[in-house]
C-alpha cells in the first residue's frame, strides 16, 4: 500500500481557536498559532502548559475539542490519521525504538509498510545511518539495547527521516540525555536542520535549547499561548514577567552591558565581499560554490549593502546587477555597545549588520549568533 | 533376564514405538489447535476488553471439570478414538494460552504502542508488528503450561481407546503387569519432562529476543 504524499512541502500550519479539555481542565485553550513553512518553531513552557498537547494535535494523536488545525489549508481532521502521520517525522523523548527489531528494521519500518522493496529500503537505511554518523555495517543488524542513549536518539531521528517527510514533530527529543551529550546532539542537530531544511515543530522545556535551535519560540503557560516570536524579541520585549523569567532576560542583559560589538561579531571574510557590477545570476553561482547565503556588496571601497541568496534567486526572470538589489544594512563601530546595536537591528527587523573600522569591513554581527554566544 | 531385556520385551510386545508416535501425534495436533484457538481468543478479548472477564471466567469453569469427566462427557459427541482426547486437551489449554496472550498484550509498554501509532502504523499493523511480537515470551509461557496439561490428558486417552501410551498403561493395569506399568509410566513422564525442557529453552530464547529490559 503506497500512499500518495499529502504535501511535498509545508507552506503554513495554522491553529485556529484550538481547545482541548480534560474534564474541566483546559489542556490547550483557544490556541491561535501559525507555523511558517521551513521554520523551526519551539514550543516551550512549564509542565502542564499544553505544549505537548498542541504538538500531538498536529498528528491527531490527540484530537481537539474545538477549533481547527490546518496544514497548507487542509483540515487535519479530514485526513486519515495513519496517512497524516506517515507524512510527518516523529521523534519522542524516550525514543521508542522497538526492542524486537534490529536498527535496520526500526529505521526501515515505515518504508516497509509503504511497500518499498527490500533493496530500496536497505539503500535508504544505509543513507540515513551515514547521515546520522553511524556506520551502517556496524549498526544495521544490532538491537536497540546494544546502543548507547545518544546512538539510540540518532536512530530515532533517522527513523523519523525515513520517508523524507516535509514536517517533523519533535517532543523533547534530547530531554532524557545527560547535559554534555545533549549539547553535542543539539550541535549536530543544528547542522542536520540546515541540511534537511524542513519545517520542524519542537517541544522542549530547556530555554537554552530553545534559543539555540529555534527560529521562533512560542511560550505557553496554563494552556495558553503567551508570546511567540524570534528569540531576540522574547529577550528584549517580553510581554510579561513569566516570559522574562523563562528567557532569563535579566541575566543576559547583565552580560550585555559590558560587551561591545567587537566581542561578538564574526570576522569579515573576503568571500563575503561582492562587486556591485556583478550580474545576480553569476553571484548565485559564486555564492553556491563558496557555500554562503549572504553577501556584502561593494563598489570599490564604498559599501552598498547586503544581499541574500533568496533575493538573488529571482534573477532568472529579471536580469539585474548586485548594486541594484543590495539593501542597506546597519553599520556599527567595533566599540559600540552590543545591547544598543541589537535593539537597533531589531527595530529595523534586520538579522545582519556590518561592522566597519573607519572604511574597512572587519566583522559581521548576526543577531542569532549574538544570542548563542551570550548563553 | 536383564533389565534391558525386560524393557525390550515390553516395548516390543506393547508396540511402544507405534504408541509413542500416536501419543505424540495426538499431542501435537491438540497443542497446535490450542495455540491457534488460545492466541485468537487472547487477541479477541484484548481487542474487546469488555468480554475479557466473561470469557476468562468461562474458561476457568471449564478448567475445573475433572479431565476424566470431560473426556467422558465428550464421548457421545465425538465418539471413541482420538477425538474426545484432543478436544479435552484443547479445552484445557485455551485458558493458559489465552490468559497469557491477553496479559502479554496488555503488558506491552504503552510507549511502544504510542510510538507505533505516532509514526503511522494502523491499529492492525501495531498489533501484529509490535504488540504480538513483544508479547511472545509470555505467550510462550502459556503454551508451556498447556503443553504439560496436554501430556497428562493425552495419556488419559488410553481409557477411551484413543491410542497412545495411555493404552499401554491401561493394558498394564488391566493385566496387573507391574513392569509394563512402570516402563510405560516412566517413559511417558520422561517424554513430558523432555518436551517441557525444550519448551523452556524456546521460551528463554524468546525472552532474549523479544523481552524488554
Amino acid at each position: 500500500m503506497q500512499s500518495k504524499r499529502l504535501f511535498d512541502r509545508i507552506d503554513s500550519i495554522q491553529f485556529k481557536g484550538v481547545t482541548k479539555k480534560y474534564g474541566s481542565v483546559f489542556a490547550v485553550k483557544d490556541l491561535d498559532l501559525e507555523i511558517q513553512g521551513g521554520e523551526l518553531l519551539i514550543l516551550i513552557g512549564p509542565s502542564g502548559s499544553g505544549k505537548t498537547t498542541a504538538l500531538r494535535m498536529m498528528n491527531r494523536m490527540i484530537e481537539q475539542d474545538s477549533g481547527t488545525v490546518t496544514i497548507n489549508g487542509l483540515d487535519t481532521r479530514e485526513v486519515d490519521p495513519v496517512r497524516l502521520r506517515r507524512n510527518m517525522g516523529y521523534v519522542i523523548q524516550n525514543i521508542g525504538l522497538f526492542p524486537h527489531m534490529t536498527i535496520g528494521e526500526n529505521i526501515g519500518l515505515v518504508p516497509k509498510l509503504e511497500g518499498w522493496d527490500k533493496n530500496r529500503i536497505e539503500k535508504r537505511v544505509r543513507e540515513l545511518l551515514d547521515f546520522v554518523s553511524l556506520p551502517p555495517e556496524m549498526f544495521m543488524n544490532r538491537y536497540p539495547r546494544q546502543l548507547s542513549g545518544g546512538q539510540q536518539q540518532r536512530i530515532g531521528l533517522a527513523r523519523a527521516m525515513a520517508m523524507d517527510p516535509p514536517l517533523f514533530l519533535m517532543d523533547e527529543p534530547f530531554g532524557a540525555l545527560d547535559p554534555i551529550l545533549r549539547k553535542q546532539l543539539q550541535k549536530e542537530f543544528v547542522k542536520i536542520k540546515n541540511e534537511i531544511n524542513r519545517t520542524i515543530v519542537f517541544v522542549t522545556h530547556d530555554i537554552e535549547e530553545a534559543l539555540i535551535l529555534g527560529d521562533r519560540i512560542a511560550i505557553m503557560d496554563q494552556a495558553k499561548l503567551v508570546q511567540v516570536g524570534p528569540p531576540e524579541e522574547l529577550i528584549f520585549n517580553p510581554v510579561n514577567d513569566l516570559v522574562a523569567d523563562i528567557v532569563d532576560a535579566k541575566r543576559k542583559f547583565k552580560h550585555m552591558d559590558t560587551l561591545n560589538v567587537k566581542d561578538l561579531m564574526s570576522p569579515f571574510e573576503e568571500k563575503y565581499a561582492f562587486d556591485g557590477k556583478m550580474e545576480a545570476c553569476d553571484a548565485v553561482e559564486e555564492m553556491t560554490s563558496k557555500d554562503i547565503e549572504n553577501a556584502f556588496v561593494f563598489d570599490g571601497e564604498e559599501f552598498l549593502g547586503h544581499v541574500t541568496m533568496i533575493d538573488l534567486m529571482k534573477c532568472r526572470t529579471k536580469a539585474q546587477k548586485l548594486a541594484d538589489i543590495a539593501r542597506p544594512v546597519k553599520n556599527f563601530q567595533p566599540l559600540d555597545s552590543v545591547a544598543l546595536a541589537l535593539s537597533e537591528m531589531k527595530k529595523s527587523k534586520e538579522h545582519l549588520a556590518i561592522v566597519m573600522d573607519s572604511k574597512h569591513p572587519i566583522g559581521i554581527l548576526v543577531s542569532d549568533e549574538v544570542l548563542l554566544k551570550l548563553i | 533376564m536383564s533389565t534391558l531385556q525386560i524393557i525390550a520385551n515390553v516395548w516390543d510386545k506393547h508396540l511402544m514405538t507405534m504408541r509413542t508416535i500416536e501419543h505424540l501425534q495426538m499431542f501435537s495436533i491438540a497443542l497446535l489447535l490450542s495455540i491457534i484457538i488460545g492466541v485468537t481468543v487472547g487477541v479477541f478479548i484484548y481487542m474487546k476488553p469488555k468480554t475479557a472477564n466473561t470469557v476468562l471466567n468461562f474458561l476457568n469453569i471449564v478448567e475445573t471439570i475433572p479431565d476424566l469427566a470431560l473426556i467422558v462427557l465428550l464421548l457421545p459427541i465425538l465418539k471413541l478414538g482420538a477425538g474426545p482426547t484432543i478436544a479435552a486437551c484443547v479445552l484445557y489449554s485455551i485458558l493458559p494460552i489465552a490468559r497469557n496472550t491477553y496479559t502479554g498484550l496488555k503488558g506491552v509498554d504503552e510507549q511502544y504502542t504510542y510510538v507505533a501509532h505516532a509514526i503511522g502504523m494502523s491499529p492492525r499493523e501495531a498489533l501484529f508488528k509490535v504488540r504480538i511480537p513483544m508479547s511472545l515470551p509470555l505467550i510462550a509461557g502459556g503454551i508451556r503450561i498447556a503443553l504439560v496439561f496436554c501430556m497428562g490428558v493425552v495419556t488419559l486417552g488410553g481409557l477411551v481407546a484413543a491410542g497412545g501410551l495411555g493404552t499401554v498403561l491401561q493394558n498394564g493395569i488391566q493385566l496387573y503387569q507391574k513392569d509394563v506399568i512402570l516402563i510405560a509410566g516412566l517413559w511417558t513422564g520422561l517424554l513430558a519432562v523432555f518436551l517441557d525442557g525444550f519448551a523452556g529453552i524456546v521460551e528463554k530464547k524468546l525472552h532474549e529476543r523479544y523481552g524488554t529490559w
